[in-house]
């Protein structure tokens, strides 16, 4: 089988830049503040909900669509591939519209994604970590059912086609600006949650994953860092889904189920939770597995779907994981959380050599 | 009124889900991890009855000793390879939910090659298999068997439980040992011992809830799966601190999804009846939003007083 290798590797980045993004976020929740998120698929789902439910309708007028093929649901259902080729075809002609829609979406899906994080603050704060992660598994599968079968939203279990805001790039850059566009995405996450997690707002974060009564009795507002970082993190969340719609052109309900959530975590705890290197990796070791996969299960002579084989595999794997190396492949590692002047001064000394490497570090 | 088949189905999940909840609580009350394979311990159990039924066409009611057995050596198999070792080394209840959810996962695309493997080599149904069911005439009503058959083996279920857990001495140093584990080890009670049939008892309940599930529906490897939140609503309901919690959950959960969407399906709301499963996850929430003990951890009594007062 013959795989273009620039294709492939374009593909592979693209996905990879919306995996990255989920695993950092799943990182920002779980790895750096300890909140068990295990309804990730619902924050992505709902930036890929807004981007299949709002571009068409919103550019329908601009690129001047019969209103009554649009805003008519029955006749929305049947036409809706047809309308979203339309709309590429006028993305084509008009780039500034198009990019001003990518940019305008995905900002949606951010802020649709930080709305349902701030929703899913109130439960975090009251609930156990057991009872949270079942209300937020048992939250994602709501808002698939309510996608799947609300039709105004996305056309309920039909689901819609997303057209293309790259369609005025010509056909041999198309593919790498679109990657390239990601990627820069995925790179803007990496530097936010690369930040926090240096900022004091990091080490408070961490602080209360490791004991969030300590924290709370030294006058931190624990509810508040939760609520933060699980807004940062959805809305994070909410543009992967964003871009994955652009990217796989169609949204459908059915795409969202929890076994993706379960990836998120794969590529968390396999990288290494509590460091975003952790996470960058899991996502790449994750997606080069399923990817080489995807390419050769054509080949391979089975009598059953091959993605079975690597939900198998990847179950598995991720149990030795947590067995034999519950800190992942790249291990958090320690840091000083505070180098006081006394402690340089010490330093200075010639008594703090552990403490000034630390600094540095 | 309502038709006699909304109760018959009703009747036959909250069957369903009263058994499944029991394995449910206990193993959560065991180690207190959520297992999200619980499930697929029933979907398990099916399987063994579907591959009797399409290779030899073996009656499914013969099957279930073979249905309890299978699912509850896997089930300890999982306690013993997995869940013990973490539960020793100290791991975290989410590092213990994300081995669930893998173990998940795993399990369930696991019954996915099976049943593709066996379609292949026997050229038969593997997937959305449906056992024929016997119809009872019962005062002019065609009654299924299943819902006798199923009834009969959760109230018989819950009553030898009962039986055991109160009545013979083994039973009584499991209560102790999952109620202070540290107190009943040093009483001579062999705590992983009782944990390890506590695992053991909750996967051969959940295969005996499987052989079943292909009466009802067409049945295919998801089945187990599509039953497990639900099952988390029945437990949770329940306070998921005593088995006849879980029972209690498990009747609520099963008759309010029936008959509540028949309910909502009907005009003057009219929804689509695709939002059934929308019901139980819903209890589900408003249980750990506004009294994440259950039903049973209310305080009833003092409810009821200030009502007295006003």
């Amino acid at each position: 089988m013959i795989v273009d290798p620039l294709r492939f590797l374009l593909d592979f980045l693209a996905f990879y830049s919306i995996y990255l993004m989920l695993s950092l976020s799943l990182n920002l929740e779980y790895g750096m503040t300890g909140i068990s998120n295990f309804g990730k698929v619902m924050f992505f789902a709902a930036g890929a909900f807004v981007a299949g439910a709002l571009v068409v309708r919103l550019v329908a007028p601009l690129a001047g669509l019969d209103p009554s093929l649009v805003y008519d649901l029955s006749k929305y259902k049947v036409y809706n591939v047809m309308l979203a080729t339309e709309v590429s075809r006028f993305f084509a002609s008009s780039p500034g519209v198009a990019l001003a829609t990518l940019i305008l979406t995905l900002a949606l899906g951010a802020l649709f994604g930080a709305i349902l994080g701030w929703l899913a603050a109130y439960p975090a704060a009251k609930l156990k970590e057991d009872y949270l992660g079942i209300t937020l598994v048992v939250a994602g599968e709501l808002f698939r059912i309510f996608g799947r079968n609300y039709e105004p939203l996305i056309c309920g279990s039909l689901g819609v086609s997303v057209p293309d805001p790259f369609a005025w790039v010509p056909a041999p850059a198309h593919d790498l600006a679109r990657t390239a566009f990601m990627l820069a995405v995925a790179a803007c996450a990496w530097l936010i949650v690369d930040a926090l997690d240096k900022s004091p707002f990091g080490r408070l974060a961490r602080a209360i994953r490791d004991n969030d009564l300590a924290a709370e009795a030294l006058g931190k507002d624990v509810a508040k860092v939760r609520l933060t970082v699980l807004m940062i993190g959805s809305a994070i969340a909410g543009v992967a889904g964003g871009l994955y719609a652009f990217y796989t052109g169609a949204v459908s309900a059915d795409d969202f189920t929890p076994v993706r959530t379960f990836i998120v975590w794969v590529m968390v705890v396999m990288g290494g939770a509590g460091n975003n290197a952790g996470a960058a990796l899991g996502a790449l070791i994750y997606l080069g597995v399923d990817r080489v996969l995807t390419i050769v299960k054509h080949s391979i002579p089975a009598p059953f779907d091959v993605n079975y084989l690597s939900y198998i595999i990847l179950g598995v794997l991720l149990v030795a994981m947590l067995m034999y190396r519950p800190q992942g492949l790249v291990p958090e590692k320690p840091r000083p959380l505070l180098v006081s002047r006394g402690a340089e001064l010490e330093a200075a000394r010639g008594g703090g050599e552990e403490v000034s490497k630390g600094a540095r570090a | 009124m309502l038709p006699p088949e909304v109760i018959y189905d009703a009747v036959i999940v909250s069957n369903l889900v009263a058994l499944l909840s029991i394995g449910l609580t206990l193993t959560y009350m065991t180690l207190k991890v959520p297992n999200f394979a619980h499930g697929d311990l029933a979907t398990i159990g099916a399987y063994v009855a579907i591959t009797a039924y399409e290779l030899a066409g073996a009656n499914p009611y013969l099957m279930m000793p073979l249905a309890f057995l299978v699912p509850a050596a896997y089930s300890l198999a999982t306690y013993l390879l997995v869940y013990k070792p973490l539960w020793r080394r100290g791991a975290n209840v989410v590092t213990m939910m994300v081995a669930s959810i893998a173990l998940e996962v795993a399990t369930r695309s696991g019954m996915h090659v099976y049943a593709d493997v066996m379609r292949e080599a026997y050229k038969t149904y593997f997937r959305g298999v449906m056992f024929d069911d016997v119809y009872l005439p019962l005062g002019g009503l065609r009654v299924p068997g299943v819902l006798l058959t199923s009834t009969l083996t959760a109230f018989a279920m819950t009553l030898a439980l009962y039986l055991f857990l109160t009545r013979t001495k083994f039973g009584v140093a499991m209560r102790a040992a999952i109620e202070n584990p540290s107190l009943a080890s040093t009483l001579g009670i062999d705590v992983e011992k009782v944990y390890a049939f506590s695992w053991f008892l909750a996967g051969g309940l959940a295969g005996l809830a499987g052989v079943f599930m292909p009466f009802r529906v067409p049945t295919d490897p998801e089945v187990g799966w599509l039953m497990l939140l639900k099952v988390f609503a029945a437990s949770i309901l329940g306070g998921l601190e005593s088995v006849f919690g879980a029972v209690l959950g498990g009747y609520i959960i099963g008759v309010t999804e029936v008959v509540g969407i028949y309910a909502l399906s009907k005009p003057p709301i009219s929804i689509s009846t695709a939002y059934r499963p929308a019901i139980p996850f819903a209890i589900l929430i408003l249980t750990l939003l506004f009294c994440p003990k259950g039903i049973t951890g209310v305080n009833w009594r003092s409810l009821l007083r200030r009502g007295e007062e006003r």
